[in-house]
């Protein structure tokens, strides 16, 4: 039998397991009042040296919480699942939720009265000092015009920290703190005074040497919290666990680790630390199979059995990891997502296969767990062994969309493309959703942007503006237009001004982070900080990159296809009217949009979630407001006419079914963005990379986008990443991953995002994990960049037989006989519904 | 070195891709028209006319007449209760390529052999990581044998795994140019009793009683029996089917095929009926007991296939 079965985890992990998902979650207030005590007396200090003293504060006087039955010990707040805030980034927000974060729909927080009054306190000091007001002060109008119009967004930096890297866990594992403390004397000791940042380097070597001392104190606060504990506790068994625990924290991570289980214990401390300091998600583990595998190795005395237990403990562990987001934001990114990537598998830095024990530990451990962290992936090259890439198809026929995979043999060469050297390159890990960089190597500012595609395509059909704004360049009336490339032409033009503004707001921001908040304790982690005397906010990674990603290239190639065929080429409309139709959204109006006092609760969700994304104080809600209570234009008698017209586009062959005519178009507009993008610096020195992968920033700023000549109407959800429009792949997965492939991926070495459906039938038994397997193999001959899978339940199906139009590619497979789902008889469908619950 | 005539058309009414079931591995299928059999619960009716067939898709439609301009016989009207009068049509596609919504599609495409394989190679790349290939399907194959013949010899130039699907009714010498070809043979045997199999599929099984031996004799064959409610469902009627099978050369597995309903909605946009309308679907448990007498034989038994 190809496939192996999963086992049950032991009954601690259960019952670990179960206390994350039955935690309520709570706002806590410790941190942001020791950061702001300390910033309070740290008044003339260097930037660098006010974050050391914080961060000394902090991890001295943070609570020490142990929870029942952890093996694995060290919490960023008191209670299970529950955050700490960073007012030094932004602060307003949390302040307007006090009262209502408790009762939100989605990811609510408590906050205590007493705690409430604690953050609005400490609020009181940040006027005017956060990351957020400086990046504000530098941004011109017109990147605000931009920003509020819905083109692209920064707000993901410009409300927090940056996050997003993958550290040195190896160099804490092999030499421990004190080890990097003795690394920065010795470049302290190097110094020249005559060196002009002789003063810069000295102040940055003392703030990491602050920084670490107290950090080892944070693990030896752990020591005697655990034998306080032990000396009180009446089952020998546990108390003989807290003084193994006591006995790990005295010893890692301020010194290296010697077994497995202390380097489980260090890295964890690693791990918490770097988000205590500050607040940026998709802090990524990175290769953990490669940097503990070692430790298992060397660990004669411990048995399989409870190793997988400890790495299951640091699996349940990443779950107590949160982060608060407004209302708005969290409905939008419901699940109390923070996006710490695992990667195992792939190659070591000479080449080889790096697959090992712990590779396939960590599957295990992911069947074991079951919860949204870490987010998992696989890396997969031409010599991974099939047996991995099987286990890791049966990881995902286990439902619930893990691993993601990623292709060597394409992320390498373009991270190659970017300067990284090819040894590097070769151990690369995935930061976040999709983003590859060189792990303690890079820092890659990967989610630098949101920037929506197909706004621009808007805006190039309307000659450069958006509503009645001028917002981009004049760039023709389409209408004079009479083939496809002089469109393409005017797309270029518009691109090549929105990026231009889409780099001067990342930067402001970036300029921002260097100055108010360099972080000691992340930079003594990435290479080479240290060697350079800077921060990492500095420019002190070998390799910088700002990675904004785009979102809508289906939805740009789809509509320029459906322009070509029916107007330039058949002429079946004329130009006009097609924008007569795309001005009146083919006939389509939607009463809610009509007025601004009855806005749905999804429209005020929405106008809120766009003012958290994008730039703060650059909208006027006012103006918004009128936006909104604008009447719809006037759908005249020949509502009938738009729709027929919408007809006729709709008979277009659209991207995702391999189709070179419309493929090579798509194409093309994503090219036109990554070319244009990589023209651009940083102030670390590096460059500018394309991604192109959305969160779920396709639906909400789908909103801002009007009708589409694709026949897509105003405001409805954009294509996702590099994914078909939804339901427009109706020639099978082969098709859809090949149109997929042809977007030339290692151009967008930010990463790409593709999520392919599957009915369980279609996977079904050994045959199915090789059918799987297979897909993906082909997907990454053609140089498909990531994948991952969702396997279809009940519910899609019966969701699909309620909106046909979403599902449309929706094949099913049962019987020697294939059809697409939607076009089925309501009693057959109801059929293929109870058979699928057979099958799974 | 045996030559291919990439240039021999034929007509073709759909191409299939990521089909797991006809043969190893994945698989694109190569679906031709015309077939001698016109049975009840045919699955694909638009396959059975040797010629392209015109299909009507009501909820397209604009209504915008171009269709009607076109239409050399006049066989297009607003007042038609399906808007084409099927008897007068001539299914000339005239009326497919003026429709700019979609509405109207010919069923039935003249295509090169070259041009068929330029199809097939899209997916090749998962033919080989999944040690897949290409299945010829119908209709009947054997009806444009010339054309599957080169099909089938230029995917073995290629390298790729053939399958066929065969209801076993054509002439010997469409039999010995094309089942040479192919890998994988899977032979249709629905009934045993001549007048029941003409009742429901139109014609007796004569013939494919007797190109049966041929094509085993030949390449490695796995029989197929769609099993279908009133028709040849009784243990009996699968019983002399199995018995049939033992007299075969190198018959290994048996494949029940439970009777489906998904093809019905075609007929409607044929304009055409569905005779087995209130006949319910099976359930792969309802061949329970016909899997029992396929293996009482000693034959693998593989329902659904």
């Amino acid at each position: 039998m190809l496939a192996k079965g999963f086992t049950e985890p032991t009954e601690r992990i259960q019952k670990l397991k179960r206390a994350i998902v039955d935690a309520v979650p709570y706002v806590e207030s410790e941190r942001a009042v020791l950061v702001t005590e300390s910033y309070k007396e740290t008044e003339g200090l260097s930037p660098i040296m006010r974050r050391a003293r914080a961060a000394e504060k902090i991890f001295r006087s943070l609570p020490i919480t142990i929870h029942d039955n952890e093996l694995i010990v060290g919490a960023i707040t008191k209670n299970l699942r529950s955050t700490e805030i960073c007012p030094e980034f932004s602060y307003e927000w949390v302040e307007k939720e006090f009262d209502t974060m408790a009762t939100r729909i989605a990811d609510p927080f408590r906050i205590p009265k007493e705690t409430a009054a604690e953050l609005k306190e400490a609020f009181k000091y940040w006027d005017g000092k956060t990351t957020s007001a400086l990046a504000d002060s530098y941004m011109s109008q017109e990147t605000k015009d931009c920003i509020s119009n819905g083109v692209f967004t920064v707000g993901n930096y410009f409300y927090g920290g940056v996050g997003h890297v993958c550290v040195d866990y190896g160099k804490v594992l092999k030499i421990g703190f004190t080890g990097i403390i003795r690394q920065v004397m010795e470049a302290m000791a190097k110094l020249d005074t005559s060196d002009p940042d002789y003063i810069k380097k000295k102040n940055f070597y003392e703030a990491l040497i602050i920084t670490y001392s107290a950090a080892i104190q944070f693990a030896h606060r752990y020591a005697e919290k655990a034998r306080e504990m032990a000396a009180v506790c009446l089952d020998a068994t546990r108390k003989a666990e807290l003084l193994q625990i006591a006995a790990n924290c005295d010893k890692v991570p301020e010194q290296g680790a010697t077994n497995f289980y202390e380097a489980c214990q260090s890295f964890w401390f690693v791990q918490i630390l770097l988000q205590i300091e500050a607040n940026g998600h998709s802090i990524s583990p990175g290769r953990f199979d490669q940097y503990m595998n070692p430790y298992l190795a060397i660990d004669k005395g411990i048995s399989h059995e409870f190793a997988q237990e400890l790495v299951d403990c640091v699996w349940v562990k990443l779950n107590d990891i949160n982060k608060t987001r407004d209302e708005v934001s969290a409905q939008a990114f419901a699940g109390y997502a923070v996006f710490q990537n695992l990667i195992v598998g792939g190659q070591t830095e000479d080449g080889l296969d790096a697959t090992n024990e712990m590779s396939y530990m960590c599957m295990e451990a992911v069947a074991h767990v079951k919860l949204p962290a870490p987010s998992f992936s696989i890396r997969v090259h031409q010599n991974t062994p099939d047996e991995f890439l099987y286990r890791a198809c049966e990881l995902t026929r286990l439902g619930f969309g893990v691993p993601a995979m990623y292709n060597d043999e394409v992320i390498i060469p373009a991270l190659c493309n970017r300067g990284v050297s090819l040894a590097d390159a070769r151990n690369y890990c995935i930061i976040g959703c999709v983003e590859p960089q060189c792990p303690h190597k890079t820092e890659g500012w990967h989610d630098a942007a949101f920037f929506n595609i197909a706004k621009v395509l808007e805006i190039t059909l309307n000659n450069g503006k958006a509503g009645d704004k001028q917002l981009g360049p004049i760039t023709g009336d389409i209408t004079s237009f009479t083939n496809l490339e002089q469109l393409l032409e005017a797309y270029k033009k518009q691109m090549e001004y929105f990026v231009y503004h889409l780099a001067e707001a990342d930067n402001c921001v970036d300029y921002a982070h260097a100055e108010r908040a360099p972080l000691p304790f992340l930079s003594a982690l990435v290479d080479d900080c240290i060697g350079r005397g800077k921060s990492v906010q500095e420019g002190g990674a070998f390799y910088n990159f700002t990675g904004p990603q785009a979102f809508g290239v289906a939805d740009a190639g789809d509509s320029l296809c459906a322009i070509k065929k029916h107007v330039f080429e058949n002429k079946e409309i004329t130009m006009e009217q097609l924008k007569e139709a795309l001005d009146h959204n083919f006939g389509d109006c939607c009463d809610k949009t009509c007025s601004a006092t009855e806005s749905t609760d999804e429209d005020r969700i929405y106008e809120a979630v766009k003012r958290i994304l994008s730039n703060n104080g650059s909208i006027n809600l006012a103006d918004l407001q009128a936006q909104l209570s604008k009447p719809q234009k006037e759908v005249s008698g020949n509502k009938e006419d738009y729709a027929q017209v919408k007809r006729i586009l709709e008979n277009t062959p659209w991207f995702g079914n391999d189709e070179d005519e419309v493929d090579m178009i798509a194409r093309r507009c994503g090219q036109i963005y990554s070319y244009e993008v990589e023209k651009y610096k940083n102030p670390r020195g590096g460059q500018f990379q394309a991604g192109c992968y959305p969160v779920s920033a396709n639906v909400l700023f789908g909103k801002d986008v009007g009708a589409l000549p694709d026949g897509r109407l105003a405001k409805t959800p954009l294509a996702d990443g590099v994914s078909p429009r939804q339901g427009k792949d109706t020639n099978g997965p082969t098709a859809a991953a090949m149109s997929v492939s042809k977007l030339d991926h290692a151009n967008y070495s930010n990463g790409t995002l593709y999520n392919q459906k599957f009915l369980p039938a279609a996977l079904a038994g050994d045959d199915g994990l090789k059918h799987f397997a297979s897909i993906v193999r082909s997907y990454f001959d053609h140089k498909g960049m990531h994948v991952q899978f969702n396997v279809i339940d009940r519910d899609t199906l019966l969701a699909a037989q309620k909106d046909p139009d979403q599902y449309k590619d929706l094949v099913v497979r049962v019987a020697g006989y294939s059809a697409q789902f939607t076009v089925l008889a309501k009693e057959v469908q109801d059929d293929i519904i109870s058979r699928t619950e057979q099958t799974l | 070195m045996q030559s291919i005539n990439y240039n021999l058309t034929g007509t073709v009414f759909d191409i299939q891709r990521f089909s797991l079931h006809d043969g190893p591995g994945i698989r694109t299928i190569v679906f031709l028209k015309g077939c001698p059999l016109s049975c009840q619960w045919c699955s694909n009716p638009e396959s059975q006319s040797i010629k392209p067939v015109m299909m009507y898709k009501r909820d397209e439609c604009i209504h915008c007449g171009r269709c009607i301009n076109v239409c050399k016989v006049g066989a297009i009207s607003p007042e038609n209760e399906n808007w084409i009068d099927r008897e007068t049509c001539t299914s000339c596609g005239e009326c497919a390529n003026a429709c700019p919504a979609g509405a109207l599609v010919s069923k039935g495409k003249t295509m090169s052999v070259q041009q068929v394989i330029r199809e097939l190679k899209k997916d090749a790349t998962t033919y080989r990581r999944s040690g897949g290939g290409i299945t010829l399907s119908g209709g009947e194959p054997l009806v444009q044998y010339e054309f599957a013949s080169e099909i089938l010899k230029a995917s073995k130039g290629q390298g790729w795994n053939t399958a066929m699907e065969t209801t076993g009714i054509g002439t010997v010498e469409a039999v010995e140019q094309v089942i040479p070809y192919v890998d994988t043979v899977l032979l249709d045997i629905k009934h045993m009793d001549p007048e029941q199999h003409k009742r429901f599929t139109g014609a007796g099984n004569e013939v494919v009683l007797k190109n049966a031996p041929r094509i085993t004799k030949i390449s490695d064959t796995v029989i197929r029996v769609p099993v279908i409610p009133g028709f040849n469902d009784s243990p009996e009627a699968i019983r002399e089917i199995v018995a049939f099978a033992k007299t075969l050369t190198g018959i290994k597995t048996i494949h029940l095929l439970p009777y489906h309903s998904f093809g019905e909605n075609k007929y409607e946009l044929l304009g055409k009926d569905y005779e087995l309308k209130h006949v319910k679907p099976l359930n792969p448990e309802d061949l329970t007991e016909c899997k029992a007498i396929v293996e009482e034989y000693g034959f693998r038994c593989v329902i659904g296939g």
